[in-house]
């Protein structure tokens, strides 16, 4: 049913098309350390070169099992980021640095890597890296841009700082934009695991099959099994004191004031934490509910930008990605007005309503893909964070 | 679908129905001494601030809806223009 709307498939920007068909709203040349002995000496590097974007993740050594696996994906998923056009990739052994190297044959984006060990001093191997990513810098500098259409979006949908502003301004008009996205053929990912308890009705109605909802209720039980093992009983405390004196009767209707972001769309999918969704359409992310590491989850799955819903300020973002704070709250746009994208309080005042809302998001979107700067993007907000499970060796 | 403009009518309170399917709607205002909502709708004075009022009648038993999904259920029968919480529904 929704493929019979995909004629609202327009334009709406324009792109950096990659060898794998996706489509960067940004042509990043990133300096990328993969291990944190050369977090430093990367951003001293990357310092040196104007427009470099630092990635510097602070990654271990010693991640067992899992975690070692989640880390390694999530080192190809940063370069093979649409949003990623070039990439010096800093590690510190020869051995390291070869297996980044055949990682990255296929990517079809200028590369290079760096093993610091193979450097000699610490000036001149930072020399080096600045020489590089100047290079990089002016390989891409010319990079044509192709259209950007609605199904050549994933975004990233996200909630920071909640209050019930955004339970009825941000999140909802977020969810607006999501019923036209995905009518059009695009993608969103939704995430936080915690936050879905309570919304399980909702879940099984909002799936596009039962296998689905039960992939999607799967997650929240182990979320729950993990919170009873700490001794957290979720369900008996919530709606919280404070809630209820705000209005919140429930704990589905708590769940909601968040879940409405994903408007009237179905789920299509069930993602664990960083994995790229395997079809168009909206998809559930499990990951916890820290705004940084929810965001890397997300856009490492592939989402070329983020909407973020705030009721009091939250300064989150997630470096590889724009990241778009929409907020409800007078008191937070008159107090952060350097640090917030769009205003919807007219929607609680009375001035314009959800689909006015859609529209500028819309719009904004288009204007950032050519070029625009989120103000996360203006004061270099964001972290990447991946979830570790174990204790490290 | 859904028209979730609200109106600042004067002396009406600011009140919100986030879906169309909705038999509540949230207060966005603390015009406490205000019994009426811009639709018109009589409503109990003293409902605060991100509190809910029913829209109509809401039988016992039957489903509270807000985002156009199910919230809860009133424990006990709720009158039109009644305040909507946890002491008459779960």
């Amino acid at each position: 049913m929704y493929m019979s709307t995909i004629s609202h498939d327009v334009p709406i920007g324009s792109g950096w098309r990659r060898s794998d068909g996706r489509v960067g709203l940004r042509n990043h040349v990133i300096a990328f350390s993969t291990v944190a002995l050369t977090d430093r000496i990367t951003s001293l590097a990357a310092a040196r070169v104007k427009g470099v974007l630092p990635i510097c993740p602070a990654f271990q050594r010693g991640l067992r099992g899992a975690d070692a696996a989640l880390q390694a994906n999530m080192i190809k998923a940063v370069i093979a980021h649409p949003n990623v056009g070039a990439a010096l990739i800093v590690t510190h052994d020869r051995a390291a640095a070869e297996t980044l190297e055949a990682d990255c044959l296929e990517l079809g984006k200028p590369i290079i890597v760096l093993s610091l060990i193979a450097q000699a001093g610490m000036q001149s191997a930072q020399d080096a890296m600045v020489a590089h990513l100047q290079a990089l810098k002016a390989e891409i500098a010319e990079s044509p841009k192709t259209a950007l259409h609605f199904s050549d979006l994933t975004v990233a949908l996200e909630c920071g700082g909640s209050d019930a502003t955004s339970a009825l301004a941000a999140n909802p008009a977020i969810g607006r934009f999501v019923d036209r996205l995905i009518a059009a053929g695009g993608t969103a990912i939704v995430s936080e695991t915690a936050e879905f308890l309570g919304g399980e009705a909702v879940i099984r109605a909002q799936s596009q099959s039962e296998a689905i909802a039960q992939d999607i209720l799967g997650y929240l039980c182990i979320e729950e099994q993990m919170m009873r093992s700490d001794g957290t009983n979720y369900r008996g405390v919530n709606p919280t004191a404070e809630n209820i004196e705000a209005g919140l009767s429930t704990l589905t209707e708590k769940t909601m004031g968040a879940f409405c972001k994903i408007g009237s769309n179905r789920f299509a999918g069930a993602l664990p934490f960083g994995e790229r969704p395997p079809v168009a359409g909206l998809h559930f992310m499990h990951t916890p509910f820290f705004s940084p590491t929810s965001l890397t989850g997300m856009v490492l799955g592939g989402a070329q930008i983020s909407l973020f819903a705030m009721g009091v300020y939250n300064p989150s973002g997630m470096p590889l990605a724009p990241t778009v704070k929409i907020c409800g709250n007078p008191k937070t746009l008159s107090n952060w007005p350097d640090g917030i994208d769009l205003d919807v309080s007219e929607i609680i005042t009375g001035g314009s309503d959800y689909d006015d809302a859609a529209n500028t998001i819309l719009k904004l979107i288009g204007e950032i893909a050519g070029g625009k700067d989120t103000r996360a993007e203006e004061w270099r907000e964001g972290q990447i964070i991946i979830p570790i499970s174990q204790l490290p060796l | 679908m859904t028209k979730a403009k609200p109106s600042a009518a004067l002396g009406a309170r600011l009140s919100l129905q986030a879906h169309s399917r909705d038999n509540v709607a949230t207060l966005l205002d603390a015009q406490l001494e205000c019994a009426t909502i811009a639709s018109g709708l009589a409503i109990d004075r003293g409902i605060p601030f991100g509190h809910k009022v029913a829209l109509c009648r809401i039988a016992k038993g039957s489903e509270v809806i807000k985002y156009g999904v199910v919230i809860g259920r009133a424990t006990s029968a709720i009158r039109q223009g009644e305040h909507v919480h946890v002491h008459n529904i779960a």
